[in-house]
């Protein structure tokens, strides 16, 4: 019987899922799941609007929960566009590596906390090497239609299910949105009896 | 666009952004300039009666600011949220579901399944806006978020929350819609678009997910707790 199941929905453009990252992937280490990484297009370029008061208190709030959690937060390179999709790209191909984790990881870091251009080739070939990740394939990925679909599906089942920002993790159907919310599904996968002995 | 303005745009206005959060002096010597004349500190909570976060918020909040200097200055609103959200309705049902978990915390369990309509919820609103700041005051808004969410379901009677007024006043409630409306005036054009915001010495804080590091700010601003 394979363990269950927990989806994470996460955008390269959501510093909210930049500090989600290192909890979110603890929890395939801490508990019997199979986490299942979900990478989806940001809301900016699905034609969802983000009023300026939000923008800039996001900026200001992340900076406070990263300096909480110790992650580095700052220097930053908005990946809108280019970026934010040849993340996706090579996530996909990351997740057919076994490297899914360690690309995440980096790119997040590259993003929010080293002003890193994915959209650039140097840019996006340092945090594939810093993931472990060979230029080659991550290159081809981003041309890649299928992986492109891959992408598109995550992006709709978001919406399929309801809810419009990130990260949201899905359990059983149940979701917690917010990277404040990680501890409240470890509460609910340790009443399930799911946690590693 | 210029790689010039794209540079700004990607880069230099968060980093910019970014820095300005951390300076804290100003909000410091302002604090410790009130202390000095004898003043209290103040903390702002823009919320709704109808929103499962305002209600723990509330209680969370009142829990918190025991033994502080710091008045709890309680500014209910009625309308609010990002303009033609179109998550709206999903907002509400989500925050149900999260509202639950938020009341797990604090050892309360959510009593109701449904979101409540705001416009049920207002006459609490319009009591409350009227009304002066100070311990009675806290002391209903507790309450009432209490009963509305933690004690009760179905349909809400305005009657129980006179009695519950009358409890804290000793008198029976006023009513001003316009202060509500101020309220949602002065939160819209402050910045933050959705409840429960928290507002000190110049931070805003979405009060549901943030109340220890609202404790340490009050904290660091010198508002601590004393016994």
């Amino acid at each position: 019987m394979s363990a269950p199941r927990v989806d994470y929905f996460y955008s390269f453009r959501s510093p909210y899922s930049y500090l989600s990252g290192p909890r979110g992937f603890a929890l395939a280490d801490d508990f019997e799941i199979e986490l299942h990484f979900r990478g989806v297009i940001p809301m900016m370029m699905r034609g969802e609007s983000v009023p300026v008061a939000k923008r800039l208190h996001t900026m200001r709030d992340v900076k406070r929960e990263a300096d909480r959690l110790g992650m580095p937060f700052g220097r930053i390179h908005d990946p809108l566009g280019d970026g934010a999709t040849r993340c996706l790209a090579v996530s996909e191909y990351a997740i057919d590596q076994g490297r899914a984790r360690e690309f995440v990881l980096a790119a997040g870091l590259g993003i929010w906390g080293e002003a890193t251009d994915p959209a650039t080739d140097d840019g996006l070939r340092r945090i594939c090497d810093a993931a472990g990740l060979g230029w080659d394939g991550c290159k081809a990925a981003l041309s890649n239609q299928a992986i492109a679909d891959r992408v598109e599906a995550n992006t709709n089942e978001l919406v399929d299910i309801g809810h419009w920002g990130v990260p949201v993790f899905v359990y059983e159907g149940e979701q917690f949105w917010g990277q404040d919310r990680i501890d409240d599904l470890a509460l609910v996968l340790s009443d399930a009896g799911l946690a590693r002995r | 666009m210029s790689k010039l303005r794209d540079r700004a745009e990607r880069e230099i206005g968060p980093r910019v952004i970014v820095a300005a959060s951390t300076i804290t002096a100003p909000a410091r010597a302002v604090a410790t300039a009130r202390r000095a004349t004898g003043r209290s500190g103040r903390l702002e909570l823009y919320f709704g009666f109808d929103d499962p976060a305002s209600a723990f918020a509330v209680i969370d909040l009142e829990q918190r600011l025991q033994g502080r200097k710091v008045i709890f200055d309680l500014l209910p609103v009625v309308e609010r949220g990002i303009k033609d959200d179109p998550a709206l309705e999903r907002k509400r049902i989500y925050g149900v579901t999260d509202g639950r978990r938020l009341g797990r915390r604090i050892g309360l369990t959510l009593s109701r399944s449904e979101p409540i309509d705001p416009q049920q919820t207002a006459f609490l609103a319009d009591w409350v806006a009227a009304a002066p700041r100070g311990a009675a005051l806290t002391r209903f808004c507790a309450a009432a978020c209490r009963r509305l969410w933690f004690e009760s379901d179905g349909p809400i009677e305005a009657e129980r929350y006179e009695e519950l007024w009358r409890e804290c006043f000793g008198s029976a409630p006023v009513a001003d819609e316009a202060a509500v409306r101020a309220n949602e005036e002065q939160m819209a054009s402050r910045g933050p678009y959705e409840t429960p915001a928290a507002s000190i010495g110049g931070r805003w804080f979405f009060a549901q997910d943030r109340s220890a590091q609202i404790a340490d700010w009050l904290d660091e601003l010198g508002w601590t707790v004393k016994r």
